[in-house]
C-alpha cells in the first residue's frame, strides 16, 4: 500500500476507534516522523487504538524523562549519528577518543534505562553499523562501538525492555530500499517508507502481546498441510512429513500455544499417522484438540473455539485448499487464516512468520504446562457434553480453589493475567508487574488470587481480584477463560464479600467497564445480587450492603487458604 | 497527473481534495509544516515514481509550483 493511502486510511481509522488510547512514543536521534502514520495504521487495523507521539530530533535523554508515562516507547538510537558524520570520522578516532565516546553514550544509556524502568514496554533497536559497513573488508570502529554498546544494553536492561534486531528488517528489504541516503545527508532521515512498513509489521507483535491480542491456538488441516500427500489415497507409506513445519509447531506447543487439527478425513487414518508414522514430530500428546471428520470446517472451528473456551479471533487456521480457506474466512471473519504456499520451499519461512503471531512478552513456567491444562479443559468439555445434569458433572470434578492474599511471588503471573484476560474481565485494567508489586505491598489494596485444582489436574493461577480499601471497591475481577462455565466466579464473589466483612466494611462497591470482548460479564454483578447505582453506555457502578448478601454456598467447590 | 498530485496532497494534509487550487500553500493549509512537507515529497515520489532534487524540494511550496516542476521533468 502506498504511503499516501496509509495516511488517508489511518485518518479514517482514527475516527472509528473506541476504547482507551494505547500511547506509544517514538524517540530518536535521527528523523523518523514517517513512522507515525505507518505504526498507527498497522495497530489500528488490529483494533488497537494506538496514538503515536514523536520525540524531538536528537533529544533521547530528555525525552525519555518527558515520555516515561506512556504505554510504550520505541527507541531509534543510531550509532552513525552519535556525532554528526561519525560513520566517516570514527576510523580516525584515537583509542582515547573512542573510549570517551563509549563512556558518554553509556552514561546516556544509564539515564534512559532508569527513566524508562517503569514504562510497561520499551523497544530499543540494537545499535547497528550494517548500512555504512557494507563494503568493509575489516572490522570498523563503528562496528566495535555498536557491539560494545549492545553488550552493555544486554546486561543492563530490565524485564520491560526488548532489544530488536533491525538488521533483519534491513536485510529482508536490502540496504538500498530500506534506507534513503539522499534524505540522510540532507535532513537526517535515514530510513525509507518501505523500511517502516516492514519494521512495524515485525514489532507490532510486541504491542499486540502487551494488549492481550496475541493468538492462542494454531489449527492445522492434515493432508498437504502437516504432510505432503493425501492419506486416503496415498496411504501411510505414500506421504511425506513436513518436518520443519511440525518442529516449529512443536516449539510453539512447548511455549503454551494450543495446537489442534481440523481436517476432512477418517479419524482412524489420522490417528494411525500420529501414532505410527516414523517421521512424525507432532504426537498425540502435543495436540490438544482434534476435529477429524467429514463435517463443515466452519462448524468444526467454532466447536474448537467453544471447546477451548477461547475467541475465534485468538485462532489461526492453516489449510492447503483455497476453497476451505475462503469459506472459513467468509463465515468467520475474525479468524486468521493462511494457505500453504504453492511453492513448498516457501512454507518453512512462512511458518516462522506465522509463529510471531503467538509472541508472548513474558513466558513463565506455567506456559510450558499449558498444553496439558488446555487438554484437561478439552477433556472436561467432552465430559460436560456427555453428562446431562450440569451439577452432577461439576460435582464429579472435585474442584478445590486455593485462595492467596497479597502473595508477592505471584506478581509476574498476576500481571500477565491482567494483560491477557479479555472475556471474563469486569474492568479490563492492564497492570505491569511493578504495579502489582506496589498493590501487594501497599496497605490500601488487597490482591486476591486463586488457583484451581480438580480431578484432571491443576489449572494454575486462574482468578484475580484487586480490592481497594478506601471504600471497599472491586478494582479488578477476572477469571482465565480456561476455568469458565464452572461457577468459580460465584464462589469467588462469596470470598470477596467475606473479605469485606473481615475488614469491617458494610458496603461493597463494584464497577463494570464495557469492552468489545467482555460482553459475557455484562450482567454478572446483577446475577450476584448487587444493586446498580449508576449506569451509562460504557460502564455501570454497583453497590451491595454486605449484610444483605445471599451467599451462593456452592457445595461442589471446596476452598483452601493458600497462605 | 494533476489529479494524482491533488489526491496525494489531500491524503497527506487530511483536507478535502476540492479545496486544493493553484495557490494552496503552507500559508493557507494549516497542516503543511516542514515535517509534513517531507511527507508530501516522499508520497509524491512514490506515487509518480520520480525523484525530486534538493532544489526542487525547496521550490515545491505551492500546488501550482509543484505541477510546474513535475511538468518540466
Amino acid at each position: 500500500m502506498k504511503y499516501s493511502e496509509i495516511i488517508k486510511l489511518n485518518n479514517l481509522l482514527e475516527r472509528q476507534m473506541n476504547g482507551g488510547e494505547y500511547k506509544i512514543s517514538i524517540l530518536s536521534n535521527i528523523m523518523v516522523h514517517q513512522s507515525k502514520d505507518i505504526c498507527e495504521y498497522l495497530l489500528r487495523s488490529e483494533s488497537l487504538n494506538a496514538k503515536v507521539s514523536m520525540g524531538e530530533y536528537d533529544n533521547i535523554v530528555q525525552d525519555s524523562i518527558k515520555f516515561q508515562n506512556v504505554n510504550a516507547i520505541v527507541l531509534f538510537w543510531e550509532s552513525c549519528n552519535f556525532i554528526d558524520g561519525l560513520q566517516f570520522k570514527i576510523n580516525l578516532f584515537s583509542n582515547y577518543e573512542l573510549e570517551n565516546l563509549i563512556e558518554k553514550i553509556k552514561l546516556e544509556i544509564d539515564i534512559v534505562l532508569s527513566a524508562l524502568k517503569n514504562t510497561p514496554l520499551v523497544i530499543i533497536n540494537r545499535f547497528s553499523s550494517l548500512i555504512f559497513d557494507q563494503f568493509n573488508l575489516s572490522e570498523s570502529n563503528l562496528k566495535r562501538l555498536s557491539d560494545t554498546l549492545n553488550a552493555y544494553l544486554e546486561t543492563n536492561i530490565g524485564k520491560n525492555f526488548r532489544l530488536f534486531h533491525l538488521d533483519g528488517v534491513i536485510s529482508r528489504l536490502s540496504i538500498k530500499s530500506a534506507t534513503d541516503l539522499r534524505y540522510y545527508y540532507s535532513s537526517k532521515t535515514l530510513y525509507s517508507v518501505d523500511f517502516y512498513r516492514e519494521y512495524f509489521k515485525d514489532i507490532q507483535h510486541f504491542f499486540l502481546a502487551a494488549n492481550g491480542k496475541a493468538k492462542k491456538a494454531l489449527i492445522f488441516d492434515c493432508d498437504n498441510t502437516l504432510w505432503k500427500g493425501t492419506i486416503g489415497e496415498d496411504g501411510i507409506d505414500g506421504i511425506k512429513i513436513f518436518q520443519e513445519i511440525q518442529y516449529l509447531a512443536l516449539h510453539l506447543a512447548k511455549k503454551g500455544v494450543i495446537i489442534g487439527l481440523c481436517s476432512k478425513n477418517n479419524p482412524e487414518d489420522v490417528d494411525n499417522i500420529l501414532e505410527n508414522h516414523p517421521d512424525m514430530v507432532l504426537k498425540n500428546d502435543d495436540i490438544v484438540i482434534k476435529k477429524v471428520n467429514w463435517e463443515n470446517k466452519v462448524l468444526n472451528l467454532q466447536s474448537i473455539a467453544a471447546g477451548l473456551n477461547i475467541g475465534i479471533d485468538s485462532m489461526v487456521f492453516i489449510d492447503d485448499s483455497s476453497f476451505e480457506i475462503g469459506l472459513v474466512k467468509q463465515k468467520l471473519p475474525d479468524i486468521t487464516v493462511f494457505q500453504v504456499p504453492v511453492k513448498e520451499y516457501e512454507y518453512g519461512l512462512k511458518m516462522h512468520q506465522i509463529a510471531n503471531l503467538f509472541f508472548n512478552l513474558s513466558e513463565t513456567n506455567e506456559d510450558r504446562f499449558k498444553t496439558q491444562m488446555y487438554k484437561d479443559q478439552a477433556k472436561r468439555t467432552k465430559e460436560k457434553n456427555k453428562s446431562l445434569d450440569i451439577k452432577d458433572y461439576l460435582t464429579s470434578l472435585g474442584m478445590v480453589i486455593t485462595v492467596y492474599s497479597d502473595n508477592l511471588n505471584q506478581a509476574s503471573r498476576i500481571s500477565q493475567l491482567t494483560q491477557k484476560t479479555n472475556q471474563f474481565n469486569l474492568t479490563t485494567k492492564r497492570y505491569t508487574e511493578s504495579d502489582i508489586k506496589g498493590f501487594i505491598l501497599s496497605d490500601d489494596k488487597i490482591v486476591l488470587s486463586i488457583e484451581l485444582n480438580d480431578k484432571y489436574g491443576p489449572s494454575g493461577l486462574t482468578g484475580l481480584a484487586i480490592l481497594c480499601k478506601k471504600t471497599f471497591k472491586i478494582d479488578t475481577l477476572l477469571l482465565s477463560c480456561r476455568v469458565l462455565g464452572r461457577d468459580i466466579e460465584y464462589k469467588f464473589i462469596d470470598i470477596i464479600v467475606d473479605t469485606a466483612k473481615k475488614n469491617n466494611f458494610n458496603v461493597l462497591e463494584a464497577e463494570y467497564i464495557k469492552t468489545h470482548k467482555n460482553f459475557q460479564v455484562e450482567d454478572f454483578y446483577n446475577k450476584c445480587g448487587l444493586d446498580i447505582i449508576n449506569e451509562n453506555n460504557d460502564s455501570s457502578m454497583y453497590a451491595l450492603e454486605t449484610k444483605n448478601f445471599k451467599y451462593k454456598n456452592i457445595k461442589y467447590i471446596g476452598v483452601e487458604d493458600g497462605r | 497527473m494533476e489529479d494524482r498530485v491533488k489526491k496525494v496532497m489531500s491524503d497527506v494534509f487530511n483536507i478535502d481534495i476540492k479545496s486544493i487550487n493553484d495557490g494552496s500553500s503552507p500559508d493557507n493549509i494549516e497542516n503543511w509544516d516542514s515535517l509534513k512537507h517531507m511527507n508530501l515529497i516522499i508520497a509524491l515520489e512514490e506515487e509518480l515514481e520520480i525523484e525530486f532534487s534538493d532544489e526542487e524540494i525547496g521550490d515545491s511550496m505551492n500546488y501550482a509550483l509543484i505541477v510546474n516542476i513535475l511538468n518540466s521533468k
